[in-house]
């Protein structure tokens, strides 16, 4: 098992994100979580990282514990956080964000021949490597943020919300990128995502997050007719559907 | 003419040592957002390592008399070594913590420092003579410049270029202006926080201490306190050049020694005791105008 | 009227204790102890200024103590002896010069004076960010340091003014920091006190708002400013004879370790801070002197006592930087909770993350 997350608690202050959650990602998998706005997607995938820490719960990476590591050490153990809103560093070069994933080598060599790769997969961003990061479009900044992400030689990628703002077209091609890079270096995914349409094509799992606690896991293959997700997702049980109707 | 001139010289020489006291400091703010007040104490703590440890008016040199191919690296080591354990002392343990809290941290590692040289020093000002043999004067043309002020200036772009290319060339550089952007992102690609912020403060220790020689050749004198005018232009400066922005530091550093010279130069006789007021009002003015700063970041820190 | 006094039960609670120590004073013989209680009500004065506007506003002020220096000169420009004043204050206009005024009239000087120029401050720099501002008041009290040390013929430059009247004692400071309590409750609770607050966690929604809070912010700087400079008249007229002096780094920083130390953002904290502080430092002053343990004295090194304020304060912030009264008011009473008129809003404690990508 690659990543195990165990019942972990998550507070910023007095305000509660994450109320016990437990879920797992094994080598090679794609794993959705879906939740509506504020479910505590982001923090899930930041705590992963370590970017906030639990208060309560364990994180296992490949049955090590790594609760309490800062996001450079964790992102050492092969994990690599690529956040919500992309987060690239707008007055570096193109160039500059890609290289920072890859100062994580001590191989020189090798940092540069993952440089070479990522350029020849992401043309796009080969043509404008001397530009301010600043000034890319959305679908190209996604596109740094994967690949800079990618520098790092993680094992498992974590993807907050890759289609956040943008146009369906770009959304696709985010996702055929990430699929193929799957393929080609052997990654596992994790993503989350706030529509689940286009991500039960891909995904072997699913998760539904909401209000800080896990409401369905299953296999994307017996989750396809929406139902149960909706539910989930939505918040209506079974009980409270029927009163509703016999009180309409 | 030539007193315009001369009075520009004197000018950019004053800009230069501002500059860089504002460039340390506004290293710092980039990557932790933290005023550190301290800063003119690691200037004052730089001028006092070159003296024998007493209260005596006259100071007796200690490594200051040494040669200055030794001395010099002392000093910058140093101030450096006080520079990283006011890091982990102090500002470890509120990596975390809120702008002001920062700051008023800050103020008090300055109050300790200043009260630690109180102790080890005592409380009245010495005179010190290092290198007053550079203390000659250049003749171009017309003018006489005075020697020091041609090194500070050439000292001061030195570094300026040194650290440039640093930022712009080596992989720490990068990682460093990375995480004066996005720190936790920069994390989360494995750049390692406390090395960067470690960085910061040696380079901002290697500013201080280059200050402190170059004030002490210029002034030949030192007191417990003198950190404090050259950390308050400094801020000032900062905050003139635009709050996160090293070239707005800089920019910043050179506009107010400009006013503060012009002002000497051309007050009335009975206001010049005011010149620091007069300077004071003059920036309100220009911060009035432009509240974020001559040159505002890019990517300014207080992100809205 | 029981309910009333549950819900504003903090400034009497904060009254009565300070009674107490007055009291304490009062009833000791010892001199000693009557200037370090009355220095202490100057104090508690002082740091309530500072709260008044640090407190409510979040926005670090450094140069305070700037007011507390114009409200002391304002004061012993009032009430020095003509004659001195003749001499050595030419500056001065006449109506200063030549008259001596009482008690009452130096205490409104040095309330109205510093409170002016704090408008005139304020309107300029309410407008930058949090950070910049501090910077503004420290370059503030510099300045105010510099002018008054230059301006000789009107503060006597570098020497004294001397021949002060010495009204202030216990009872009279003590009756000053009741009115400080008063006015510092009364801001906070009041529309500008609570708005305020609300806004001092978040600067962005503080900004989208912008024309309001820099009235709100204004406010609470001029009326800080008000009570600081009362300090200042009263230490004007504690100690008899003033100089610029004290009015700079040292003071600065002991009045904000106090209100740090009790705790920013509440009441209770700057008065809590103030009476925990002068302990602290009586404490260290008193093992500076020396404590004779059998035949030997065992004594700090002299300046011990500043260095183990620097260090206490740094230990609150790292440890608990919402300070002694943890951000909450004194209010023991039982009343609804929702009634207690303490802090709204809650504050972001140092060792959390301030936004999501920090």
């Amino acid at each position: 098992m690659l990543v195990e997350v165990d019942d972990i608690h998550v507070r910023y202050g007095d305000l509660v994100a994450l109320r016990g959650i437990s879920l797992k990602v094994e080598e090679s998998e794609v794993v959705c979580i879906i939740g509506p706005n504020g479910a505590g997607k982001s923090t899930t995938l930041a705590a992963i990282a370590g970017g906030v820490t639990p208060h309560a719960g364990t994180i296992r990476v490949g049955g090590q514990s790594i609760l309490g590591q800062r996001p450079e050490q964790v992102a050492r153990l092969g994990l690599s956080l690529v956040p919500e809103g992309r987060h690239i560093f707008g007055t570096l070069t193109v160039e500059e964000n890609l290289r920072i994933g890859g100062y994580i080598q001590r191989d020189r060599a090798a940092a540069k021949a993952d440089f070479d790769r990522l350029l020849e997969l992401f043309p796009r961003l080969a043509e404008r490597l001397r530009f301010p990061a600043g000034r890319l479009s959305g679908g190209e900044q996604q596109m740094l943020a994967v690949a800079r992400a990618v520098m790092t030689r993680p094992r498992l990628l974590l993807v907050d919300e890759p289609s956040l703002g943008l146009a369906p077209k770009i959304i696709d091609q985010i996702y055929e990128i990430l699929l193929d890079l799957r393929q080609r270096v052997k990654l596992t995914l994790l993503i989350n995502e706030q529509s689940s349409t286009r991500i039960l094509k891909h995904a072997d799992r699913l998760y539904v997050l909401r209000g800080g606690r896990m409401q369905l896991e299953g296999r994307a293959a017996d989750l396809q007719d929406g139902e149960a997700i909706r539910h989930a997702y939505f918040g209506f049980d079974e009980g409270q559907a029927a009163r509703m109707e016999t009180t309409a | 003419m030539i007193q315009l001139l001369q009075n520009l010289i004197d000018a950019i020489s004053l800009g230069s040592i501002y500059a860089l006291v504002a460039l340390g400091i506004g290293l710092l703010f980039g990557i932790l957002r933290l005023i550190n007040f301290a800063h003119g104490d690691f200037i004052t703590i730089g001028s006092y390592a070159l003296i024998v440890p007493s209260a005596d008016v006259t100071a007796r040199l200690l490594i200051g008399a040494w040669a200055w191919p030794v001395m010099i690296p002392t000093i910058c080591l140093i101030v450096v070594i006080v520079a990283l354990l006011t890091d982990a002392l102090a500002f470890r343990p509120l990596r975390r913590a809120s702008s002001p809290t920062l700051m008023i941290a800050s103020f008090a590692v300055s109050y300790i420092i200043q009260h630690g040289v109180l102790m080890a020093y005592g409380s009245r000002p010495k005179a010190v003579d290092l290198w007053s043999g550079a203390n000659t004067q250049v003749l171009i043309g017309d003018l006489r410049v005075p020697m020091l002020q041609l090194i500070t200036l050439a000292v001061t772009l030195v570094l300026m270029l040194a650290i440039s290319l640093f930022l712009k060339k080596t992989s720490y550089g990068v990682q460093m202006r990375a995480a004066a952007e996005d720190f936790r992102m920069a994390q989360y690609l494995g750049v390692r926080g406390n090395v960067v912020i470690g960085i910061a403060f040696a380079i901002s220790g290697i500013l201080a201490a280059a200050v402190s020689l170059l004030y002490t050749t210029q002034s030949g004198s030192l007191s417990y306190t003198m950190g404090v005018p050259l950390a308050l232009f400094a801020f000032v400066a900062v905050v003139v050049g635009g709050m996160g922005s090293l070239v707005g530091a800089v920019v910043g550093g050179f506009t107010i020694g400009f006013i503060v010279t012009m002002l000497q130069a051309y007050l009335p006789p009975d206001l010049r005791a005011f010149r620091d007021a007069f300077a004071f009002a003059f920036v309100i003015l220009v911060l009035l105008v432009r509240p974020a700063g001559l040159v505002p970041a890019r990517s300014t820190f207080e992100r809205v | 009227m029981r309910r009333s006094f549950a819900r504003h039960q903090t400034p009497f609670l904060l009254i009565a204790v300070l009674g107490l120590i007055a009291l304490a004073s009062a009833l000791s013989d010892n001199d000693s102890v009557r200037v370090t209680l009355t220095e202490m009500f100057i104090r508690v004065t002082v740091v309530i200024g500072l709260y008044v506007f640090i407190g409510n506003s979040g926005i670090i002020s450094f140069g305070q103590i700037g007011f507390m220096c114009i409200g002391a000169y304002a004061a012993a420009w009032a009430t020095a002896d003509p004659s001195f004043k003749q001499i050595m204050l030419s500056g001065l206009p006449a109506f200063l010069q030549d008259n001596q005024y009482p008690f009452l009239v130096a205490m409104a000087g040095s309330l109205v004076l510093p409170a002016a120029v704090a408008l005139c401050l304020g309107a300029a720099i309410m407008r930058l960010s949090g950070t910049a501002a501090s910077i503004a008041t420290f370059a503030f009290l510099i300045i105010v340091n510099s002018v008054y040390s230059n301006w000789d013929s009107v503060t006597a430059g570098v020497s004294s003014i001397i021949g002060i009247p010495t009204v202030a004692g216990p009872w009279t400071t003590y009756i000053f920091a009741v009115l400080a309590v008063l006015a510092a409750y009364l801001f906070q609770i009041s529309r500008f006190g609570l708005m305020l607050r609300a806004t001092r966690d978040d600067e962005v929604a503080a900004r989208a708002s912008a024309v309001k809070i820099l009235r709100m912010r204004l406010a609470a700087f001029v009326l800080s400013a008000a009570i600081v400079g009362a300090g200042g008249g009263l230490y004007a007229q504690f100690l008899g004879i003033l100089t610029v002096d004290p009015f700079y780094l040292d003071l600065s920083f002991i009045t904000i370790a106090m209100l740090v130390v009790g705790g920013m953002f509440s009441l209770t904290g700057a008065v809590t801070g103030v009476v925990v502080v002068t302990a602290i430092v009586e404490l260290l002053r008193l093992l500076e002197r020396g404590v004779p343990a059998g035949s030997i004295t065992f004594a700090l090194p002299q300046g011990s006592q500043e260095i183990g304020l620097g260090i206490v304060m740094a230990l609150i912030l790292i440890f608990r930087p919402s300070g002694l009264s943890k951000g909450r008011e004194f209010a023991p009473f039982p009343a609804k909770p929702a009634e207690v008129a303490s802090s709204p809003a809650r504050l972001p404690l140092a060792g959390e993350p301030e936004r999501a990508t920090r």
